[in-house]
């Protein structure tokens, strides 16, 4: 488990990565994704219809135990992580797509994320001292949106602050995550080496089988290849950090020990398998980018 | 007066200028280019002259008045620490950037000439461009400085000068900036150790203040000895005909072009203009409509070092009130298919400035529909410092012409025989005027055959209606010549342009048996066309567009087109190309 210590570091530096990401947006933006709402509605349907489900249904198919099912479906339901945004640019993605599907799920999340958590969680099976209360939740999204707004407004007083912050924030996310390694895994080697196998597959799985449903379902409704691959990202890549923090605010001692373990691993491995599809898609994306930038006016 | 031209030479076109255009050409308001950078710096001292934004929206910003500073210390630094005299070349490759204004104002008040140069060249273009030109100094951006090492021991070059993308940004900035080109990126190569000095501009800077201290005033003599005649820059170009050579554009030249452009252009313009320079300022367009016209009207400029992808510039057109922007028909278009554009055009957007290369009518179309402002598309060449033609502002603007000539400037359209081209009919475009250059450096016979009789030789092909507006038909040398009759490529491309399926295209020559010369098309597809696009398809298409000598006898596919670091499609690559694919049959 974490220290009262750590579990204040990484609240503190979950405002820093929310500060960064109010620092990436405009309110323009926020106008631009309402009037053109399709691409980020296919991301919200992936982030709260596709993930939750998914992470529901390894859950069941594995027969996890309640402790690592509710890890599981929590990690489901969480918004996008600020890392996509990292990814999407080294895959030459459509980064402004990955940005505002970041922050208009985080947005949504206070609503959403409350509810598919007590659906989901009842629906597994999952009562009693292992329900994460919505109230809980909800608490944790709205306090998160204060450092974001911040971050929007400091943008906007200031472009150099605002750059900087964003920067600080967006490395601050992959920062947690070693963090995470460094403090989590040595004191919990352990429990990894007696964790089964279906554990593995379970925190990994949510993540690839999130890309390719993303990518596909993205596909269905006619978003272009880019965009595609941009959504399949944002989807594979939940709010690891963001799930933690939930965590160590609910539960305590052993516990809490156990449901953090989906979603400590499923932040340890988002990055490898990221990283791989990120170098792949990267490859594809290299001549529709080039493409992309010359593309002419339609003709009558 | 040969009064065979008396169509041209009428001036048909004073009738358009209205009230708000200057019929005859004012007398120019500097001595030189030097004069123009000081009373410019002296007049609008603490206004914000330049400000580059990177992609991420990190910024630095240089007063008329630092301006005024730092240029008068790199001239110092030229002509006391380098030992250069006046007429003494320096060659500058610099992307965009606060470092791009004070060096090649210092070149000026040094009253040294610039020698402006792409930063992209490869070692042994830059070798052939300083040892033609002779510089002595060469500054240069840190990120292509591993070149330096095959360049600097075989040119003539005594000095150089570094300087950085987030030169004269504030500390943090510049260290962030820094941090991801050197650690990210991995952009920033080793310094190669040279056998002669070289120092960052910080240093070069700091240097020629020191030294100028001990004159008090210096920097003054430098330029106010400086002739109108006298050679401001070499201004290379001639990539079409292979041989790069250097135009020699005095101050008068651009002085003269200045007030032409402003001429056009100043009925629009008020004391807080704020110009997008998304284009390079190495590139004669950007260099004279931006650099130049701008300053010398207290304007700000926002610097994007480099507007590829397109999504760079969303930080500068966001966070500043641009009200003009310059640019080619691949930025026109590449603006208007980003999101954040079209849904939040700037909206203190006075009018957008189009060259370079042919505006495309649906492209402007659009962009007066989406940006509510116009976009004048006008004519010129490096030779003429660069403007010819322009289209006013206000009244009329033709859609596919280059406009009118700008004040005391003779255009003429004459037939390879010598004789005019009527009104109407396509004749290669002459031009006589006070911004036509010297001539080419060290190349009397290419001089000799771009000018004659105090005309300049354009080599485009051109028409012109009876009020006075010209329309480029094509140059003269793409003309594919199928069984006698004149094939021009532009229309051909503009045919295939108008396929859907069809995102860009060029048309050149290839050798035929039997008509001498037939058309070939190269055509990228469009991305977003689903389907398989086939030759006959795009033969077809042309067919309900084109007579029959103007149908392309083969087309070939291509993933992208050869193109020039301003966006122009090189027909020359492709003609080359087919000699060699031919040579080999």
């Amino acid at each position: 488990m974490l220290t009262p210590l750590e579990t204040t570091l990484l609240g503190i530096m979950m405002m820093v990565i929310m500060l960064g990401m109010g620092a990436s947006l405009t309110f323009r933006d926020f106008l631009i994704a309402f009037k053109k709402p399709k691409g980020v509605l296919v991301g919200l349907l992936c982030q709260f219809g596709i993930m939750p489900f998914l992470g529901y249904l390894l859950a069941v198919v594995l027969g996890l135990p309640p402790a690592l099912a509710v890890g599981l479906i929590l990690m489901g339901c969480m918004p996008g992580g600020t890392t996509s945004n990292i990814f999407t640019y080294f895959s030459k993605g459509v980064l402004a797509l990955s940005i505002m599907m970041t922050s208009v799920s985080t947005l949504c999340a206070v609503v959403f994320v409350p509810a598919l958590i007590a659906f989901y969680s009842k629906l597994a099976g999952v009562t009693g001292e292992f329900a994460i209360p919505a109230a809980n939740v909800a608490q944790v999204l709205v306090v998160l949106l204060v450092p974001t707004v911040i971050g929007m407004v400091l943008r906007k007083a200031n472009p150099n602050v605002g750059a900087t912050v964003e920067l600080i924030g967006s490395m601050l996310g992959i920062f947690v995550i070693l963090f995470l390694i460094v403090s989590w895994v040595p004191r919990n080697y352990q429990l990894l080496l007696s964790t089964p196998w279906y554990v593995f597959f379970a925190a990994i799985g949510l993540g690839l089988f999130g890309m390719v449903l993303g990518y596909f379902l993205s596909r269905a409704v006619r978003q272009d290849l880019n965009r595609s691959r941009t959504i399949s990202l944002e989807t594979g890549i939940q709010n690891g950090p963001l799930a933690v923090l939930i965590v160590t605010l609910t539960f305590t001692g052993e516990m809490q020990q156990q449901v953090l373990l989906v979603p400590v691993l499923y932040s340890l491995f988002i990055v490898l398998s990221s990283s791989a599809v990120t170098v792949w898609y990267r490859s594809m994306a290299t001549r529709e980018a080039l493409a992309r930038d010359a593309a002419k006016v339609a003709t009558a | 007066m040969d009064t065979r031209f008396s169509a041209y030479d009428n001036k048909p076109w004073l009738a358009a200028y209205g009230s708000s255009i200057s019929q005859t050409l004012p007398p120019a308001r500097h001595p030189n280019l030097g004069h123009l950078v000081h009373s410019a710096c002296q007049r609008f001292a603490e206004q914000t002259a330049f400000t580059c934004v990177v992609p991420n929206g990190m910024n630095g910003s240089l007063s008329y008045r630092q301006l005024a500073d730092a240029s008068d210390a790199f001239a110092a630094y030229l002509r006391i620490d380098c030992k250069l005299e006046a007429g003494d070349r320096v060659a500058v490759q610099l992307p965009n950037g606060l470092a791009y204004p004070v060096v090649a104002f210092g070149v000026f008040k040094a009253g040294c000439v610039l020698v402006n140069t792409n930063p992209l060249y490869t070692a042994s273009e830059m070798l052939h461009q300083f040892n033609d030109s002779g510089a002595k100094v060469l500054v240069i951006v840190d990120m292509f400085a591993d070149k330096l090492a095959a360049v600097v021991p075989q040119s003539k070059i005594t000095h150089v000068v570094l300087a950085a993308v987030s030169e004269m940004f504030p500390a943090l900035p510049n260290l962030i900036v820094r941090g991801v080109q050197k650690v990210w990126s991995k952009v920033l190569p080793p310094i190669p150790a040279l056998a002669v000095p070289v120092l960052r501009l910080s240093a070069a800077l700091a240097a020629g203040t020191a030294s100028a201290k001990a004159t008090p005033g210096v920097v003054q003599t430098y330029w106010r000895g400086v002739a109108a005649s006298d050679v401001a820059a070499l201004q290379y170009t001639g990539g079409t005909t292979g041989v790069s050579k250097a135009a020699m554009l005095t101050h008068a030249n651009f002085l003269a072009n200045i007030e032409q452009v402003l001429a056009m252009g100043r009925s629009h313009m008020g004391s807080n203009e704020c110009v997008l320079t998304a284009l390079p300022l190495y590139h004669i367009f950007a260099f004279v409509a931006n650099l130049l016209c701008f300053v010398e009207i207290g304007a700000r400029n926002i610097l994007v070092p480099s507007p590829r992808p397109v999504q760079n510039l969303q930080r500068a057109i966001e966070n500043y009130p641009i009200t003009w922007i310059t640019g080619v028909n691949t930025l026109f278009n590449g603006l208007m298919n980003e999101e954040w554009f079209t849904a939040f055009p700037p909206k203190h957007l006075k009018a957008a400035i189009a060259g370079g290369t042919a505006l495309h009518s649906a492209v402007a179309a659009r962009w007066q529909s989406i940006t509510g402002t116009r976009v004048a598309e006008g004519f010129g060449l490096t030779e003429c410092s660069p403007v010819v033609t322009f289209n006013p502002l206000s009244g009329v603007a033709k859609p596919d012409s280059i406009g009118i000539p700008v004040p005391g400037t003779g255009v003429r359209l004459v037939q390879d025989d010598g004789q005019p081209a009527a009104v109407g009919e396509p004749g290669e475009l002459i031009v006589q005027g006070p911004q036509t250059m010297a001539g080419y450096w060290n190349r009397a016979d290419e001089t000799a055959i771009v000018q004659k009789d105090g005309w300049l030789y354009t080599g485009d092909v051109a028409v012109m209606d009876a009020q006075g507006y010209f329309r480029i038909v094509d140059r003269k040398k793409d003309l594919v010549l199928v069984s006698g009759f004149n094939v021009y490529p532009n229309e051909v491309e503009d045919a295939l342009s108008k396929m859907g399926a069809i995102l860009e295209a060029a048309v050149v020559g290839i050798p035929d048996p039997r008509s001498g010369e037939g058309v070939r098309a190269y055509v990228v597809k469009n991305p977003d066309f689903e389907g398989e696009l086939t030759a006959a398809a795009v033969i077809a298409h042309c067919k309900s567009l084109l007579t029959d000598y103007k149908i392309p006898k083969s087309v070939v596919f291509r993933a992208e087109l050869p193109k020039t670091p301003v966006g122009k499609i090189l027909r020359k690559d492709l003609k080359a190309e087919v000699k060699t694919e031919f040579a080999a049959r």
